[in-house]
């Protein structure tokens, strides 16, 4: 009877004990938590993150993941035109990333300057200004750190100049170019100055290295058709190239987290240990102070089944409570956490490294409490074979 | 007359480091319904060995106990306890009242352990803690009782499924004289509701007022 009742006044017998260990377990179940969104939520978001603007495949240099390394395609042109060929393929967007000088003014910058088609391109959305046409072979579009560090807005006339080759006598090409819009580059890292002008224009700008290069080609393809099918179909036919769906891409992301996983899958466990001793040495401890209270029950015919049961609801309510206190713990670390990995230089600011998955909470969840009860299950049996007698004889007034 | 309790032959030793104490050497008793049976002796002569053998709470190295007719011995365990449930009350010297339940809740355990509803439960409390005369206590907790209020709980605690048989150990032995008539008297007036008791004492004032007095020494009855 009373079962809960009865183990909350329990607790509240000794508050500070009760509160500290209900304290170390809503600290471990914060990091169970944080763990587990963790070790699925960095994969999700990627996949998200690269799936956002409906471009399915990725085709960069053989051997490379786009944007991994400086290397580019090469007769982009040709490229392009044969994959469009492919009945399923609706677009293709290429893309070449450089480095180059910005100035405006007095103010100069180094510029991550992405070269774009401006009809169809899966890497940037507008903010404020109004978008490259597909003849603009003068405008610029800039991120708002870019912006920023150039001090230009919209309607202003900045120059870009091509990489500085140190082999090279002479300078760089160098473009005057009029701020069109204002964009949020999805794939850019936190505070990263990029700009996006016309493909034609970035290449021109690189120099002859550069001439009918990208790095990466975006690729879309009809919804209706088989992703697997056309992958396949398209890497036969352009063996030179790289051709990368989504789920690869991710996969790969996820061989490249393989530490990091079993990083959180090794502190996740270690969290739960730690559940495991607190819980199962206060309950310990209670059922050894208890000895004469739960002899008496047994006496006047409590059956063993029900003591043991009060001691697993002990340990189940350290649990609950614990966990419901690490949940609130959890999510505030996660949210910071977030905030200073996802400001690590290179890594995609639009990525979340910790996302609360319901499956993947509920299962921490219920991992949570069944070993809240497995971890008192070692005194409930205890408690429910106290020889009747010799407690109720050595139990102290 | 119903034989509520009977023994035969109980010993009971214990293993002590090599060597063994005997707490019993033999003792035979028989309980009939509506008795007041009063066991004294010198400290240590084994009353509390015979009343934890009598009412199932510890089996006797060799013997039996019976309770209405079913040998303890024979039971197992949670038959045993669901006996001790059902048609034994226990007193103790010291109260072992439950310390996070209210007097009322404490009352209501047994109940509740048999499963009655928790109306029916209540009430019977209600009624159990006015025959004790504790009525505007039920909402206290033991800690907010004096000794003889924790001790009429108990009582009432032991009442709770009207037992065939009411075993106390020395129920006054934490009390003092004044605080242990009360207690006695409530005794006396079970006995006269027909209620069979056992009480183990060093008081002898329960002697005078028990239907038959057992006198124990070394471990047996002497008479
Ligand atoms: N668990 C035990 N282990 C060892 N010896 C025990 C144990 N229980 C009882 N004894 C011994 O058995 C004997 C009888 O003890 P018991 O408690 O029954 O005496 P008692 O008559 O109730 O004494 P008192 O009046 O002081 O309560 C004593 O010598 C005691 O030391
Ligand atoms: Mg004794």
């Amino acid at each position: 009877m009373m079962t809960w009742r009865w183990a909350i006044r329990d607790l509240l017998r000794h508050p500070t004990r009760s509160a500290l260990s209900l304290l170390g377990v809503a600290v471990a179940a914060a990091l169970l938590l944080d763990m587990v969104m963790l070790s699925g939520g960095i994969e999700r978001s990627f996949g998200e993150l690269l799936r956002s603007r409906g471009y399915q495949l990725r085709i960069s240099p053989l051997g490379t993941l786009p944007f991994d390394t400086e290397a580019t395609l090469g007769d982009v042109t040709a490229l392009t035109v044969a994959l469009r060929r492919d009945p399923a393929v609706r677009e293709v967007a290429p893309v070449l990333g450089s480095t180059m000088q910005g100035a405006h003014g007095a103010i100069a910058a180094s510029l991550v300057t992405y070269g774009v088609t401006p009809t169809s391109q899966g890497i940037y959305t507008l903010e404020s200004g109004r978008d490259l046409t597909a003849t603009d072979t003068v405008g610029i579009l800039l991120s708002v750190p870019a912006a920023t560090r150039l001090g230009a807005a919209v309607g202003d006339t900045v120059s870009l100049r091509g990489r500085l080759d140190p082999q090279m006598a002479n300078a760089g090409a160098e473009r005057r170019v009029l701020v069109r819009g204002i964009v949020r580059f999805l794939y850019d890292a936190r505070e990263q100055p990029s700009v996006a002008v016309a493909l034609a224009a970035a290449q021109r700008l690189g120099g002859p290295d550069l001439t009918d290069r990208a790095s990466v080609l975006m690729v879309r393809i009809d919804e209706a058709s088989d992703l697997t099918a056309v992958t396949a179909r398209l890497r036969a036919a352009h063996a030179d190239v790289a051709v990368n769906s989504i789920d690869d891409l991710v996969a790969q992301f996820r061989l490249r987290l393989t530490y990091f996983r079993q990083l959180s899958l090794i502190l996740g466990s270690i969290s739960l240990v730690v559940t495991v001793l607190l819980v199962g040495t206060l309950l310990a401890i209670t059922v050894n102070e208890r000895s004469g209270e739960i002899a008496t029950l047994r006496a006047i015919g409590v059956a063993r089944m029900n003591i043991a049961r009060q001691v697993l609801v002990q340990g189940l309510l350290l649990s609950v409570l614990g966990g419901a206190a690490g949940m609130v713990l959890g999510l505030g670390t996660a949210r910071w956490l977030d905030a200073i990995l996802t400001s690590f230089p290179g890594l995609p600011a639009a990525i979340s490294f910790f996302v609360a998955e319901p499956a993947p909470l509920a299962i921490a969840a219920a991992t949570l409490l069944l070993t809240g009860v497995l971890a008192g299950l070692p005194s409930a049996w205890r408690a429910a074979s106290t020889p009747i007698a010799a407690a109720l004889r050595s139990d102290a007034p | 007359m119903t034989i509520v309790l009977d023994a035969r032959d109980l010993e009971r030793r214990h293993a002590l480091e090599g060597s063994e104490v005997t707490a019993l050497r033999g003792v035979s008793l028989q309980v009939e319904e509506g008795e007041y049976v009063a066991i004294v002796g010198p400290s240590g002569s084994g009353k509390s060995t015979l009343l934890t053998l009598l009412g199932g709470l510890d089996l006797p190295s060799s013997g039996s106990v019976a309770i209405l007719g079913a040998s303890l011995s024979a039971l197992p365990d949670r038959a045993l306890t669901r006996l001790r449930l059902e048609r034994i009350g226990f007193v103790f010297q010291r109260f072992h009242l439950l310390p996070v339940l209210t007097a009322r809740e404490n009352v209501e355990l047994p109940m509740a352990e048999m499963g009655v509803a928790p109306d029916a439960r209540r009430a019977r409390a209600a009624e159990l803690l006015a025959y004790v005369g504790l009525a505007d206590r039920s909402g206290h907790r033991p800690t907010q009782l004096s000794g003889g209020e924790m001790q009429r709980v108990a009582i009432a605690r032991a009442l709770a499924n009207r037992p065939a048989i009411l075993l106390a150990d020395e129920p006054t032995g934490e009390l003092d004289a004044a605080t242990g008539r009360e207690i006695l008297a409530l005794f006396r007036r079970l006995h006269a509701d027909g209620t069979t008791l056992v009480v183990v004492t060093h008081d002898e004032r329960v002697t005078s007022e028990a239907s038959r007095v057992v006198r124990m020494l070394d471990g047996r009855i002497v008479d």
